[in-house]
């Protein structure tokens, strides 16, 4: 089976030095992989690299074995949704935040969504009481979060990229978050997730992936889940920390901001 | 109607320089540390306005369009470069664009207003063109560093949103377009401001030159008005164009957003 996203040998380093080193990661149709690791270890830059809001120095990333350096952007963003940390949502209608990206250039060719086929998105994620004439701005951080993940999934993309979604969500949103990603994945789009969530790495079928010191390794399901929770900037001594305390275990390096 | 001014002699110009101790004077009383600036600003004021004096008279004499429009493109130059150190961006290099729409624009609007407005005889007369360059520049030269500065910052802060419109399929022009509009209007909104302001507030440089040197108010007046209008077009022109070709500067390859957080 071909890899839908793989990371070849890929490097990438920050301004001052830090960053991934070497990394080698296939990730296939229909999976659901975490990846997990101290803060600064480099977990949001891999996403981004996937995204190409960063170029890698070396070493080249694939969607379906085409190079993303040689594939139309546009094209890789339609296939590729990314969802960021705090959600952004522009001023205005929950309806206008749902249809922002069917009015850029490059999306013109693809079908807009009724307001039948938005208020269904809204109900699958227990979003009903929301009216799409009200203002997006007025919504909570959950809600808005779970409106950013509609507004990626309307343009059909077979892959999303998630960095951290629920980390600033109570815990009952980050339960519906967890809940309809999960049914998105049952749908067969394949999820990356970026997660700090103890009971996210519990999932059964879940990759688990581990950034730490500047190198990414796929953790053995068999492995104790390990979604740490150290703080700081992984530096040189990372590699050190003890894995079982909740810390990671790979070989020293530099960590990324 | 001109009549003859009063001419400032060498002792009365020194004697302006007692303006400039008690300006030092606060300065060391409230321990402002800005005696230095200040020493280096009036020397600066000194060596550059008479260098340009005595351009200016050479100018006159050789009445050579080549000789104007070069000694343009110098002050054009400087403008760039002021607005580069102002500006301070060091992840984006911007001095090539601004230089570029500094030139076209600043020469343009001069252009259109010794050429077409004034009428003088030829267009690029240095007594017409060099002054009314000279104020074309200056203000444009804030407009600038105002329109830049914005672009830079909101590019920074308004990171996640730019990058949001990114993902989800938007090109760079569209990803900025909201900042891009707040850098133009900051950069226009003063010189439209000093529109509202003038002749009540505030008796412009050109206005109270002309009078001082003996011209008629009246025809005074007709000049300001002229210089007003070329100022807010110039300021207009000028902040779009370093906008659109700044901004491009901004996106690398595949519209990712080079601006980072400092």
């Amino acid at each position: 089976m071909k890899p839908v996203l793989s990371f070849c040998d890929m490097s990438f380093f920050w301004p001052g030095g830090t960053g991934l080193r070497n990394v080698a990661l296939d990730i296939y149709a229909g999976d659901h992989v975490l990846v997990t690791g101290p803060s600064g270890a480099g977990k949001s830059t891999l996403l981004r690299l996937a995204a190409r809001l960063e170029e890698p120095a070396s070493g080249c990333i694939a969607l379906d074995g085409q190079p993303l350096a040689q594939l139309d952007v546009h094209e890789l963003r339609r296939r590729v949704g990314f969802i960021q940390q705090t959600p952004v949502v522009d001023e205005g209608t929950v309806r206008h935040n749902l249809l922002l990206a069917f009015g850029f250039r490059a999306n013109a060719a693809l079908r807009r969504p009724d307001d039948a086929a938005l208020r269904h998105w809204l109900d699958r994620f227990l979003l009903s009481s929301v009216g799409l004439d009200d203002s997006a701005s007025v919504l909570s951080v959950g809600q808005r979060q779970r409106l950013c993940i509609i507004r990626a999934m309307l343009a059909g993309p077979q892959m999303l990229l998630l960095d951290e979604p629920t980390s600033a969500l109570d815990p009952e949103s980050r339960g519906v978050v967890d809940s309809r990603l999960a049914a998105l994945n049952a749908e067969g789009v394949t999820l990356l997730m970026v997660t700090h969530a103890e009971g996210a790495c519990r999932g059964a079928g879940r990759r688990r992936v581990e950034v730490c010191g500047g190198r990414v390794r796929e953790v053995p399901s068999a492995e104790v889940p390990r979604c740490t929770q150290a703080s700081g900037a992984a530096g040189p001594d990372a590699g050190s920390r003890d894995r079982v305390a909740g810390k990671c275990t790979a070989d020293s390096g530099e960590g990324v901001a | 109607m001109t009549s003859g001014y009063i001419a400032i002699e060498w002792w009365q110009l020194c004697f302006a320089l007692g303006f400039v101790l008690l300006s030092g004077a606060v300065s060391v009383w409230y321990g402002l540390r800005l005696e230095r600036d200040l020493a280096w600003g009036t020397v600066r004021t000194f060596v550059q306005l008479m260098a340009m004096g005595y351009i200016l008279r050479l100018l006159f004499g050789l009445q050579n369009a080549v000789a104007v429009l070069c000694i343009y493109v110098v002050m054009t130059w400087f403008a760039s470069r002021i607005v580069r150190d102002r500006v301070g961006e060091t992840g984006v290099s911007y001095f090539g664009p601004t230089f570029l729409s500094a030139s076209f624009s600043f020469m343009l609007v001069t252009m259109l207003v010794t050429a077409v407005i004034v009428q003088a005889s030829p267009w690029w007369d240095p007594r017409y063109f060099i002054p009314i360059g000279g104020m074309v520049a200056g203000n444009s030269m804030n407009a600038l560093a105002i329109s830049l500065d914005r672009l830079f910052t909101e590019l920074r802060l308004r990171r996640s949103e730019v990058e949001m419109r990114l993902c989800l399929g938007a090109d760079y022009e569209e990803a900025s377009r909201d900042i891009f509009r707040d850098a133009l209007k900051s950069g226009m909104v003063p010189s439209i401001n000093s529109m509202m302001g003038v002749g009540i507030v505030s008796l412009p440089g050109m206005m109270t030159g002309q009078i001082l040197a003996g011209a008629d108010p009246a025809e005074a007046v007709r000049y300001q008005i002229v210089v007003m209008l070329m100022i807010v077009a110039a300021t207009a022109l000028s902040s779009f164009l370093v906008l659109r070709l700044v901004r491009r500067r901004c996106f690398g390859t595949g519209h990712r957003l080079l601006v980072r957080y400092r």
